[in-house]
């Protein structure tokens, strides 16, 4: 098989399962107890009211007519309007999506910046002390919730120090960089440390390798033989890795924007599932499996580039 | 308070009459101006949760109604102490035919904030709309408005159904605010609701501010209206900041921390357990406004609960005992850290028409004889819903749990998420839950009818239903005799002081923080944000 149909094949195993993840989260949505008319009008509304916003919203029709509408209503690309922002969801989630990526985005960044050359210090220098300090420095940050290192950062970095704004996302890029470090620096921290901890494992497996000692005594330098031979080797189920947690990246980033105020669209999918907020709920979810499904995909896509062996 | 000479002479003199009796709950912040307004600048104020929709009509929400009268005036204004009406949009107003007419003067040039003179149509239009039954949950307030009718181009004279003692306060209340009938009209849509929905991102109105940028969640730049007609202190047209910023920052802690870095001037909604904190903080000033929100418990007063099960709280004398089983004081000092009062009455000290009441000063022993006499001497077990994730309400519910204990009571906390839990308290599925209000209206009728009158909402849904009480409430509806109407408040609250069919708690302030260099900020009882003599030095 070439790659060419792999890669297509791959994409259209992508469409049912939006189609699956549709569906699952159209259903979620209405069985989770309470909805979306009484969560708005809260307990002082009278009954008529209730049944006017009701009616006005559709919510009165069967759950089948209901999903009919938003499965047409996908396909010809609308989304509808949120139920408490009464603003089309499109836009709820447009504002706020580059926050979520960029804040994700830089995490991963800050998290490889941070874990790659950490974990090749560790395994060269395996159980000796600066093994075991970057090991138990991560062991803490592994187990840290990560709203609490937010909270950390933000006071001392920020509010004591103020070497960092302590919440927003600023205007244009460079500011946006500069308000989001904080939270990406405290996104990355466990993940840097699960990466640290996957490479060290690899390097040192792979160190171990027959080829790494064809190539000593070929007598390549040291240098060409991390860099080439073990890097790339061992970088192979770090890359899986990566790729895997792009999904509870997105899932911190829901704790990390509400503690640094970034307007992302983690917070929005807590309050939308809090208000029932239907629309919002499922054009957020399906946006989100589009993301995680890229980034699977791209993960593919690299780990072949690195293994030729994958994707044959 | 120096912020109020510039106003027009009757506008002040209510003001000044009404911020004499600002301190009445004990608790009223340093909120008088310690210095000269400035004119100019930008103040930053962080918000714990953005408007939803602008709309006077159509919106639903604190988050639009406290922030609202920054962009939209009424006829009349509620006074700082939130317990009568002063002039607005309207100068003058004199009730005729046995009060079944009320004659409204407007005020003369007042524009709009693009410019436009506001027109005795556009008032017309406003009030029809307020009072149309299919829109928004607040025609009610106004229900009792037959026609709305311009007399001259300064004059409008409303005809009622029958005499409304609460009108004035309605024509104070947010849901009558004045709009651009033409600008409204001119919005992209084809219904009142869609056309609602255009206008409100981008509002005109005749308020202190314009909208200028709203950007959902995150910030609402408010720029001066050139074309107020208050005036201020420097005998200028108000407001005194050229422009208003709202931050959106949800996570309470942060939004504290970036108040005292000095990136917000101003917060609302601190913490109680964080006031004395901030009081300590030379950089910040804790204000803390009398509200009219009241914290208790409803409790099912129904022989029976939703599952058929037997409900000991349906007897008059299990309720009294649970509420002499409660220490108010100590409560208020676990969950707010002394930043409350005890509650007086159902309705809070800030209500017109309020009467004090001897609501059950904690006595054990008598609670005991009391669950005793009820055939509960060995105590029951019963449950209460409260908003999983609040702290609040669970240092609440737990600090009960503890109390009645002593008296046998065993109580089963149930935290649902506020969606699940609003289901099945209007579905009546409950014993009791955790619950706080606040008034919209200074009035004494708004409260009583979702608390005491059965026939709204079956009393909070509590089922609690007495013929007296009902009888006085819509005796009230109509008596315009001040001295009378008080009169039925008074039985209204003693009545149900005695049946307590909910759990008397506490009042709380509002409680909002300012940097040092920020002053100027009002918030009335009814909760309004009012920034328009809000002013930044340095």
């Amino acid at each position: 098989m070439n790659r060419g149909t792999w890669l297509l094949g791959r994409l259209a195993q992508i469409v049912p399962s939006f189609l699956l993840i549709g569906v699952v989260v159209f259903v979620l949505a209405r069985l989770l107890p309470g909805d979306p008319v009484s969560a708005v009008l809260g307990d002082r509304a009278s009954d008529a009211t209730i049944a006017r916003l009701t009616a006005q919203l559709g919510l009165d029709r069967s759950i089948f007519a209901q999903f009919v509408g938003f499965l047409s209503g996908i396909l010809r690309g609308q989304l509808g309007d949120s139920i408490a922002y009464r603003v089309p969801v499109t836009r709820l989630i447009g504002e706020r999506l580059p926050a979520t990526l960029l804040l994700t985005g830089f995490a991963m960044v800050l998290a490889i910046v941070i874990a790659v050359p950490l974990a090749f210090v560790a395994a060269l220098r395996e159980d000796r002390w600066p093994d075991l300090l970057i090991r138990g420095v991560f062991q803490v940050g592994l187990s840290t919730p990560v709203f609490y290192v937010g909270l950390l950062l933000l006071t001392g970095l920020a509010a004591r120090a103020r070497l960092f704004p302590v919440g927003g996302y600023g205007e244009g890029w460079l500011e946006h960089l500069w308000y989001l470090f904080l939270p990406a620096l405290t996104l990355a921290f466990s993940f840097a440390a699960i990466l640290m901890r996957s490479l060290r494992s690899s390097i040192l497996l792979v160190l171990t390798a027959e080829f790494v000692d064809f190539a000593r005594s070929k007598g390549l330098p040291p240098r060409q033989i991390l860099g080439r031979h073990v890097l790339r080797n061992a970088l192979i189920a770090t890359v899986t890795l990566v790729g895997l947690h792009v999904g509870s990246l997105l899932g911190g980033a829901v704790i990390t924007e509400s503690v640094f105020a970034v307007p992302g669209v983690g917070r929005l999918m807590v309050d939308s599932i809090f208000a029932r907020d239907y629309p919002v709920i499922q054009a957020l979810t399906l946006v989100l499996a589009v993301l995680v499904s890229l980034a699977f995909l791209v993960t593919e896509i690299v780990q072949m580039w690195l293994d030729p062996r994958v994707g044959r | 308070m120096k912020t109020i000479k510039g106003l027009t002479r009757r506008a002040g003199l209510a003001l000044a009459a009404s911020v004499a009796a600002l301190p009445m709950l004990g608790i009223s912040g340093e909120a008088q101006a310690a210095s000269v307004p400035v004119r100019g600048g930008k103040m930053i104020f962080g918000r714990y949760a953005d408007s939803l929709f602008l709309d006077p009509v159509l919106n639903d929400a604190n988050v639009d109604i406290w922030v609202m009268t920054n962009l939209y005036d009424t006829l009349l204004q509620p006074t700082a102490d939130g317990a009568g009406v002063q002039p607005g949009l309207a100068t003058k107003w004199a009730l005729e035919d046995g009060g079944k007419k009320l004659v409204l003067t407007l005020r003369e040039g007042v524009k709009f904030a693009d410019g436009t003179p506001m027109e005795a149509s556009d008032v017309k239009w406003s009030l029809d709309r307020a009072r149309n039954p299919k829109l928004g949950p607040w025609g009610d307030l106004v229900g009792s408005i037959t026609d709305v009718a311009i007399t001259n181009p300064s004059t409008i004279t409303l005809t009622l159904k029958t005499p409304d003692p609460t009108l004035l306060a309605a024509l104070a209340t947010f849901n009558t605010a004045i709009l651009p009938q033409k600008l409204f009209e001119a919005a992209a849509g084809a219904t009142d609701e869609e056309k609602a929905k255009a206008f409100a991102e981008k509002p005109v109105g005749t308020g202190p501010f314009r909208l200028s940028e709203w950007k959902r969640e995150v910030s609402m730049k408010l720029v001066r209206n050139p074309h107020y007609w208050k005036m201020g202190a420097d005998g200028k047209a108000l407001p005194y900041l050229d422009e208003l910023e709202f931050q959106i920052v949800k996570d309470d802690s942060t939004r504290l921390l970036k108040l005292k870095a000095g990136e917000l001037h101003g917060t609302e909604l601190v913490p109680l357990t964080r006031v004395k904190e901030l009081q300590a903080d030379p950089q910040i000033r804790m204000e803390l406004w009398p509200s009219t929100r009241v914290v208790y418990l409803s409790m099912n007063n129904r022989p029976k609960l939703k599952d058929g099960s037997a409900n000991p709280l349906s007897n008059v004398k299990v309720r009294q005992a649970l509420n002499y089983a409660v220490n108010k004081d100590a409560m208020i000092a676990i969950v707010t850290q002394g930043q409350g009062v005890p509650m007086t009455s159902y309705m809070s000290r800030t209500t017109p028409l309020y009467v004090k009441q001897d609501l059950y000063k904690v006595d054990v022993a008598k609670a005991k004889a009391l669950l005793a006499e009820a055939g509960f001497a060995q105590g029951f077990e019963t449950s209460a819903m409260l908003v999983s994730g609040n702290q609040d309400q669970l240092n609440i519910a737990t600090a009960v749990q503890q109390m009645w204990a002593a008296v046998g009571v065993k109580l089963k906390l149930e935290p649902l998420d506020n969606a699940s839990l609003t289901k099945r308290y209007r579905a009546e599925d409950f014993a009791m839950r955790t619950s706080a209000w606040t008034n919209d209206i200074a009035d004494p009728g708004q409260i009583t009818s979702y608390f005491a009158y059965f026939p709204n909402i079956g009393s909070l849904h509590t089922g609690f239903q007495n013929d007296r009480i009902d009888a006085l409430y819509k005796a009230s509806l109509e008596e315009i005799d001040p001295a009378k109407r008080a009169a039925q408040y008074r039985e209204i609250q003693e009545v149900y002081a005695a049946q307590a069919p909910i759990l008397f708690l506490f009042e709380t302030p509002y409680a909002v923080a300012f940097r040092k260099n920020a002053e100027g900020f009002v918030q009335i009882p009814l909760g309004n944000n009012l920034f328009e003599a809000a002013y930044v030095t340095k």
